[in-house]
Order: structure tokens, then C-alpha cells, then sequence
């Protein structure tokens, strides 16, 4: 990695720590008071009403996961597919991920890209604090799971297994992956941010829906496989079925097409 | 020979259907203030993010020390400074995490004594440099973005709109800072849309209109292109003389006051004045708008 490179990418995280670290702190306790929810749920022996609440058709739909979730592992693991806690993740994701195109719209770019700086180092640059704030939200998130565990748990709960924990975080980590590819493409593309973040948002809110059809709806399940959310399974790995190779790989991919789109986009367009 | 600091060959940008810029030719010599003049959307800010690659021509050639400025972009951005016309600094940055980070991305190291010496001049303290960025006046923002553009003291400097929004001092402290780096050998290329300033400090000088080239000549046949209006107020009544000098044509001739168009030294004129029983001279240099109207006449 150049000097040049690293400087950008020192700038960009000095830029974003204050967000970073605040979504860390916010996520980190959600994840330590979903352990002792589950500690709370435990004591009053309130899983088995939980479950008896649930309507028939949703325990269909949602299968054998439905009951591992209706569990002290299931409700520790939560906080890696909650809406809010996704959506928390993604809205990070799309405001780092579109640093180019607010870079474009302050100008600021014509003064990084005035030095001989590729514009692919800018791209570089995001993806690399991409994964570095990644690793920092979702590093915190785990170790507020493992503080709940370790220091105010009882014994005799039945931790999830260390296992689940790390799988539900880096499925978390590849969705968010996947968004990111994506919003840097269409970052790479435009010059104004809130049009990057606007254009982003609603793919991300049409292909929820669309997912969401698709497992209600058994006409739209087909279609619903466009959605990066159809491989985002977070109860199959509750349920104890490892992640999945072609999830993994297809989400991954999907990160890496709009990594290497973004490149091409914004080498080759005028600033 | 060495290649030239600046060659546009035939340089050409489309927009959709506007034509930002058509067949622009011409060099910079090297160590020559060169004067890029236009009004507004002539298309010189067009050409410059052509030289940094910014914006990709459509047709025709823009080439740094022989160096392609879109095949070899970073061979060419690593031989050159930039100040845009309008920076996009970071409010929240100070002064100095902005000029550090743009010195990191420099590839030759920025020698602290000489950017102290241009924060010096330009009176930029330090404790300025220590508050953020949002907090500065335009006249200080401007100030910061000649000093990012020539603490790397590359040997090409482009300059758009330089002396925007500066006071009347530091105008002066900016030209003397021109003057310098003709002496150390730079090569400037600057904008402008004010004809005095690139008069003073400039060797040669394009005109750009409607994005082409209608003019390329030295700083002496702009200013016989564009005339200066003397006026001359007198004491008593006076008659004009027989024939005007060369080069001088009178515009309006009263009793006690002479207005008249003067293309090339006031040297004559003055001489002319110094017999009479002045109480007034005021010498008038010509908007960039009224060179460009006198060219297109002469063209006609």
C-alpha cells in the first residue's frame, strides 16, 4: 500500500471515528442487554409461554427456527439480524461507502487527485476503511455478547455456542459487505452523496420487500432470489446449520461486482 | 529540446451538446507567467481539469513535460501544483491537518521552512492554522489554497482564479510571491478574469471565448488590443492639438476635459500633457468584456 494511500485512508478514519465509535458503544450494549433479557426470560421461565403466543401459520413459516429462537441462545443471538441492529449496520455502511461521491460534491477530490494519487487509491481507500469499521463494529457487538455471557449470566444458561456467535457476525459482516459494494458503485457514479445514500437506501428497502414476498409468497420466491437478502439466513445458523458456501459466495461476490464496478465507474468518468 | 511545461494540441470538450471547448492549441514556455483569460464559462476551468485529469477531452491532446496528462496522469500531477477556484477544504479540519495531509500525498517530502515562508508572507499565523477551517473568511481560505498548491514547490504551478477574494495587500504579497517564483525558474499557468493582474504579472496570455482560442500573444499586444481611456481635466480651456499622437485617438473633446483612447505607451501622451495646465488625470484600463468586443470588431 502506498503512502498516499495511507494518508487517505488515516484522513478517512479520523473522519468517521466519532460515528464509528458511537455505533460500536449503541450496538456493543444492545448485544449485553439481549443477554440479560435472555437471563430475565430464563429466571421467570418465560420461553415456553413465548412460544405458545406464536400463531401457527408464523412457527410454519419460519420452520424449526422459530423454536430454536424461542430459546436463551436465540435471544443472545438476536442482536445479529434484529431490523434495527441491520439497519443500524447498513446506514454506516452506505455513509462510509459513499465518501467518493461527497468528496466529489465538496470538490475536496480535486485537491486529493490534484497529487499523483490514482483514482482507484480513492476507491482502495473506502473499501479499506469499509473493512476496517466493519471489523471494529461488529468486534465490539461480539465482545458485548461475550461481557453479558462471562460476567452476568448465570452458569447454568445455555450459551449459544462460540461458534453461532462468530458465524452470526460474519454473516452480518458479508450483507454488510455486499451493501457496501453496492453503494460505492452508484457512490462512484453521481456527485452528490444524498443521492448515493438515497438510491442505496431504496435498493436496500426494495430488496428487503422483496425478500420478505418472496417467503410469504410462494409466486415471488423466484424473483425474490435477485435480493441480497435471500442469503442472508441468520435462523438456519440458530438452528445450528453451519453458513452457508453458496450465501456466502453469493453475497460476497455481489460485493466484489460493485468493488471492481465502482473502479471502472469512477476511473473512467469526468470529476 | 525539452518538451514544453503545457502543450494543448487541438484540445476538445463536449458536454451533450454543449461545446465547452474546441481545437485549443498552444505552449507554455517554460518559466513564463502564462494568463488564462476568459469571462465566466469560457471553458478555462475546463482546460485545467483536462491538465489534471480531472475531465477527459473529447478530442484533440494536453500534454505536461511531454507527458500525456490522461495516459501518465500521476507522472504529470506529481510535476505540478493546483489551486482551484473554489478548494473543497473540510470546515471541521484545521489549517494544518489540511495542509499536512495534502503535503503527505505530495510524492517529494514539503520542506517545512519554505511553507513556513509562504505562510509568512501570505500572513497566515499559526494560530490561525490551528482553528477549523469553517471559521475562516474567504480571503483566508484562499490564502490556505496557495499555500497547499506551492508548498510541494513543483515546477508547474496552475492557478485558477488566484487572486479571488483576496485584500489589495495581499493581492500585492501574492504578485511579489509570483515574481519570486519566476526568479527560481516555475512555470505558472494561472486564470483570471481581471485584465489588470494579468497585465502586471503575466508574459503571454490566451484568451479564451465560447471555449476557443481567439487570442494568444504577449502581455504589450493585449494592451494595445484593449487601449487605455485617459481622461485629462484642465485648469483653463484648451484647444487640442493638431494631430493626436500615434496610437491615440481621441473619444470626447471638451474645452477642459480630453477622453482619449490610447493603444500603446502613454509615453507620447504624457508628454503631450506635461505643457498644459492639468488638474487631473485619471487613466481607465478596459473590463475584460470591452478587449473581448474590440477583438471581435477588429476581426469584422
Amino acid at each position: 500500500m502506498t503512502r498516499a494511500t495511507l494518508a487517505l485512508v488515516g484522513h478517512s478514519l479520523r473522519r468517521t471515528r466519532a460515528i464509528v465509535i458511537g455505533m460500536s458503544v449503541v450496538l456493543a450494549g444492545f448485544q449485553f442487554l439481549l443477554t440479560q433479557v435472555g437471563v430475565y426470560l430464563m429466571r421467570s421461565q418465560a420461553f415456553g409461554l413465548l412460544a405458545s403466543l406464536v400463531p401457527e401459520f408464523v412457527r410454519s413459516l419460519a420452520g424449526p427456527s422459530m423454536l430454536a429462537f424461542m430459546s436463551f441462545a436465540g435471544v443472545v443471538s438476536l442482536g445479529y439480524f434484529h431490523p434495527i441492529v441491520l439497519v443500524a449496520l447498513l446506514a454506516l455502511t452506505i455513509s462510509i461507502a459513499t465518501e467518493p461521491a461527497a468528496e466529489v460534491e465538496s470538490r475536496f477530490v480535486d485537491l486529493t487527485l490534484a497529487r499523483p494519487v490514482a483514482r482507484g487509491q480513492v476507491i482502495l481507500r473506502t473499501l479499506i476503511v469499509l473493512v476496517v469499521c466493519g471489523a471494529i463494529v461488529l468486534g465490539t457487538m461480539t465482545a458485548g455478547t461475550w461481557i453479558g455471557l462471562a460476567c452476568c449470566t448465570p452458569t447454568n444458561a445455555p450459551r449459544p455456542q462460540p461458534a453461532v456467535v462468530r458465524a452470526l457476525a460474519l454473516n452480518l459482516a458479508i450483507i454488510a459487505w455486499c451493501w457496501g459494494g453496492i453503494a460505492l458503485a452508484l457512490a462512484a457514479a453521481v456527485r452528490r452523496r444524498a443521492t448515493a445514500i438515497g438510491l442505496t437506501s431504496l435498493s436496500a428497502l426494495v430488496a428487503y420487500l422483496l425478500d420478505y414476498l418472496g417467503r410469504v409468497w410462494d409466486p415471488a420466491r423466484l424473483v425474490s432470489k435477485l435480493s441480497p437478502f435471500h442469503y442472508f439466513e441468520p435462523m438456519s445458523l440458530i438452528a445450528g446449520a453451519g453458513l452457508s458456501g453458496r450465501n456466502v459466495a453469493t453475497l460476497l461476490a455481489a460485493g466484489l461486482v460493485g468493488a471492481a464496478a465502482s473502479v471502472i465507474i469512477f476511473s473512467r468518468r469526468d470529476l | 529540446m525539452n518538451p514544453p511545461p503545457i502543450r494543448l494540441e487541438h484540445l476538445g470538450k463536449q458536454y451533450g451538446r454543449l461545446t465547452a471547448l474546441e481545437g485549443v492549441s498552444f505552449d507554455v514556455q517554460p518559466g513564463e507567467v502564462f494568463g488564462f483569460l476568459g469571462l465566466n464559462g469560457a471553458g478555462k476551468t475546463t482546460t485545467i481539469r483536462i491538465l489534471l485529469d480531472l475531465v477527459r477531452p473529447t478530442t484533440g491532446r494536453a500534454s505536461v513535460f511531454g507527458r500525456d496528462c490522461q495516459t501518465h496522469g500521476r507522472d504529470v500531477r506529481a510535476q505540478l501544483g493546483y489551486l482551484p477556484g473554489e478548494p473543497g477544504f473540510y470546515g471541521d479540519m484545521t489549517g494544518t491537518a489540511t495542509l499536512d495531509l495534502l503535503g503527505r500525498l505530495s510524492p517529494q517530502r514539503v520542506d517545512d521552512a519554505w511553507r513556513k515562508s509562504l505562510l509568512d508572507r501570505l500572513e497566515l499565523a499559526t494560530s490561525d492554522l490551528r482553528r477549523p477551517i469553517r471559521e475562516y473568511s474567504t480571503g483566508m481560505k484562499r490564502k490556505l489554497g496557495i499555500v497547499q498548491a506551492l508548498q510541494a514547490d513543483s515546477p508547474l504551478l496552475v492557478l485558477d482564479e488566484p487572486t479571488e477574494g483576496l485584500d489589495p495587500l495581499m493581492q500585492e504579497a501574492f504578485y511579489e510571491l509570483l515574481a519570486e517564483l519566476r526568479r527560481r525558474g516555475r512555470t505558472v499557468f494561472m486564470s483570471s478574469h481581471v485584465l489588470p493582474e494579468v497585465e502586471r504579472v503575466c508574459d503571454r496570455i490566451g484568451l479564451l471565448a465560447g471555449g476557443e482560442l481567439v487570442l494568444l500573444s504577449t502581455v504589450k499586444e493585449l494592451r494595445r488590443l484593449a487601449g487605455r481611456t485617459v481622461r485629462v481635466t484642465f485648469a483653463e480651456d484648451v484647444a487640442p492639438p493638431a494631430a493626436w499622437p500615434p496610437a491615440c485617438e481621441a473619444v470626447r473633446v471638451a474645452p477642459r476635459l480630453w477622453e482619449l483612447r490610447v493603444y500603446e505607451s502613454l509615453r507620447p501622451i504624457v508628454s503631450l500633457l506635461a505643457t498644459l495646465p492639468i488638474v487631473d488625470v485619471d487613466v481607465l484600463v478596459p473590463p475584460l468584456e470591452e478587449v473581448l468586443r474590440t477583438y471581435y470588431a477588429g476581426k469584422q
